[in-house]
């Protein structure tokens, strides 16, 4: 069917770009999930014309209602892959031609970025008054991590513009370390305040967990 | 409903679910992903009879799942609403030494090309499509993409040349 003789000319751009592949990395999907969206794709009612004369399906909540439960964050080994919650989805039309659909209003998240702290940042010991002058501080926990952004679903907003998601984008190598006390995971839950848009080190961020940065939080937001 | 047409759509999606997820990891975010994955398959369970037989299935739901992305970023262009981005800071000079920068070179000057030769350099390189295949996902001639795609990386060479 191809001919790929003259196509595989240039292996070595080809590997270069390769390089560059999202994907390198990209964990397994949950079985048991993709197994559901089979079933849930094959029990779908369509009540439309779609099938034969071509018109545009209109997409029903069936399939996806396993993806927006809220509850859903499946962790596969090593957390590479996440199923996110947060969609809005409602009658999104889809056309297989590419004809122009026009989604009707979905509420689509509003998503604020952070700029991760940078490890020669200077500590002053943290107190709640001075995190309470940070511009942004909120608890959220991690759906994803992909690269270096780091997303994070908002559980409270202490402080700053409220938003459905956050991502904190790196400037170092590694990413993940806040401080050097903190590794991000999805699932996990995180206290995480920003000055400028730039995350806080030195002990104003941290695990949820962390009894003594709950108190911190509380004493500083209440 | 048919078992035959469930057999069929299982046969199908055994092909096509998890190349199709890989491009979408590719070219979007996590959620969009897996919106659009979901959208796809459920495209190939309506159309079932129009999607081609064999391996012909998946440049097909690539085609699918690319005009299903597009159809979700415009809507989510005209919604999101960012509050603020900050601009990156140099890492500091004790940070650990940079490793090979390619990959990210790679992605910068993918970003500077044409976003039709972005993607058939993708479609080449990461989906690793011949030309008929990737004339079937961009509804182009294999001849076309052949030129194309010959001018793609020769534009591509040039600009990794220069960093």
């Amino acid at each position: 069917m191809t001919d790929r003789n003259e196509f595989d000319e240039d292996p070595q751009l080809r590997a270069i770009l390769g390089q560059a592949d999202p994907a390198r990395s990209l964990t397994p999907a949950d079985p048991q999930g993709l197994a559901r969206l089979l079933e849930d794709t094959m029990n779908d009612a369509a009540e439309t014309a779609g099938t034969t004369s071509g018109a545009t399906p209109v997409r029903q909540r069936g399939p996806l209602t396993w993806l927006a439960g809220a509850a859903a964050v499946a962790i596969v080994a090593g957390g590479g892959f996440a199923i996110a919650s947060s969609m809005g989805g409602d009658d999104r039309t889809v056309d297989q031609a590419g004809d122009p659909t026009t989604p009707s209003a979905t509420t689509e998240p509003t998503v604020v970025t952070l700029q991760a702290p940078s490890l020669a940042a200077k500590c002053a010991m943290p107190t709640p008054e001075l995190l309470s002058q940070f511009d942004t501080a909120f608890a959220g926990t991690v759906t994803a991590i992909d690269g270096d952004v780091v997303t994070l679903t908002p559980t409270e907003m202490f402080m700053g513009p409220s938003a459905d998601e956050i991502e904190i984008v790196g400037a170092t190598p590694d990413l993940r370390m806040l401080g050097g006390q903190v590794t991000f995971e999805v699932g996990q839950t995180y206290y995480v305040s920003a000055t400028g848009g730039q995350v806080s080190a030195c002990g104003f961020s941290g695990s949820a967990t962390d009894s003594q940065l709950e108190q911190l939080y509380d004493l500083a937001f209440r | 409903m048919s078992d035959e047409r469930r057999d069929r759509f299982e046969t199908v999606a055994t092909l096509v679910t998890e190349p199709v997820r890989r491009f979408l990891a590719r070219r979007t975010d996590p959620d969009t992903a897996d919106d659009v994955l979901a959208e796809t398959l459920l495209v190939c369970w309506r159309r079932l009879d129009d999607v081609p037989e064999g391996d012909e299935a998946l440049p097909w739901t690539y085609a699918v799942a690319r005009n299903a992305l597009a159809n979700a970023e415009r809507g989510a262009r005209r919604q999101r609403r960012l509050a603020y981005r900050i601009t990156v800071v140099d890492p500091p000079a004790e940070a650990d030494p940079v490793p090979d920068d390619t990959g990210d070179r790679v992605t910068e000057a993918l970003a500077r090309l044409r976003p039709e030769e972005a993607e058939l350099l993708r479609l080449w390189a990461w989906e690793q499509l011949g030309p008929a295949e990737i004339a079937t996902v961009l509804d182009l001639t294999p001849n076309a993409v052949s030129i194309r795609l010959h001018r793609a990386r020769g534009k591509l060479r040039e600009m990794l040349e220069e960093t």
